[in-house]
């Protein structure tokens, strides 16, 4: 009993360690006691769009601009035209004084990742209207539903 | 009972009951911040120690797997694993109760991963009672008189 005590709290210590050494890590980091990481709720930090409506903004708006949450290699296989990558995971990086200004200069920003699971980019859009932006919208099935709707992708092999 | 105490029957546990913590590990490893949804929509824990657990849980989820497949530690693994496993039962079982269909956050870190309660409390208990033979029925030791008979 001794014995698997004491291996519990190496296993407990290890975690702290390992815990705290990973949280330190900027990319990934978390406030360590959770404050401002609520859901992202629509209608407050995004607006949910149908690819039709995106796409009717994208001709109406001229400063429409389409963030692609997903993998490199998704996006180089083939995006909305004009998108910009987005990686939610490295976006302090990612986020310049040109980045920054041209999402402030965008009529209105579309985020769209690969299916109908959009928590990705709702937490994305979410950061961005933290950082001042207005609330973004979320393209709802995203790249799947674009093509279902027949919209076409830049880049993409047809 | 003394099946329940064989070797190849801990290896076995280990490995498979090892295999899924790791694989659950994975994507919460990555990036955390999802789970904070997760753990959000369950809808029991104030906002304060929510961050606290995204940030460890991952890596308690690797270690027991890592632990259960090497067996290095296991029996302690197995310990942290029920715990765990408890607990989950506990967090999903309320919210069956309540009615609510949670993102369990078991597999992916996706909030809309979205699950009957009632069939996720069903699929944790064989990984809670693999859990428990390797915690509660340590295998014999080679040195042990009944294992040489």
């Amino acid at each position: 009993m001794r014995r698997l005590l004491r291996d519990a709290s190496i296993y407990l210590a290890a975690v702290l360690v390992l815990g705290t050494s990973a949280n330190l890590i900027p990319r990934r980091h978390l406030a360590w006691w959770g404050k401002g990481h609520e859901p992202p709720q629509a209608g407050v930090d995004f607006t949910l769009v149908d690819p039709a409506s995106a796409d009717a903004e994208r001709a109406s708006l001229p400063h429409t601009l389409f963030l692609d949450t997903r993998s490199p290699a998704e996006f180089a296989a083939g995006h909305v035209a004009g998108a910009v990558a987005l990686s939610y995971t490295d976006l302090d990086s990612q986020w310049t004084p040109a980045f920054d200004a041209r999402l402030r200069r965008a009529d209105t920003i579309v985020i769209y990742g690969s299916s109908e699971e959009t928590d990705v980019e709702q937490l994305a859009a979410q950061e961005l209207h933290r950082r001042g932006l207005p609330p973004p919208q979320v393209l709802a099935g995203g790249v799947a539903a674009w093509q279902q709707a027949g919209l076409p992708l830049e880049g993409a092999t047809p | 009972m003394s099946t329940l105490r064989a070797r190849w029957l801990h290896w076995l546990l280990g490995i498979v009951l090892g295999g899924v913590f790791l694989y659950a590990s994975f994507s919460k490893l990555l990036d955390p911040r999802p789970l904070v949804t997760i753990i959000w929509g369950y809808r029991i824990l104030p906002a304060g120690p929510i961050n606290l657990m995204a940030i460890y849980m991952p890596w308690m989820e690797l270690l027991i797997g890592l632990g259960l497949l090497t067996g290095l530690g296991r029996r302690s693994a197995a310990l942290w694993a029920v715990l765990l496993l408890v607990m989950f039962e506990l967090a999903l079982g309320v919210n069956a109760i309540r009615g609510v269909n949670v993102a369990c956050g078991c597999f992916s870190s996706s909030a809309e991963d979205v699950h009957n309660a009632w069939v996720l409390v069903l699929r944790d208990l064989p990984m809670l009672l693999a859990a428990l033979v390797m915690l509660v029925f340590p295998p014999r030791s080679s040195a042990d008189p009944a294992a040489a008979a």
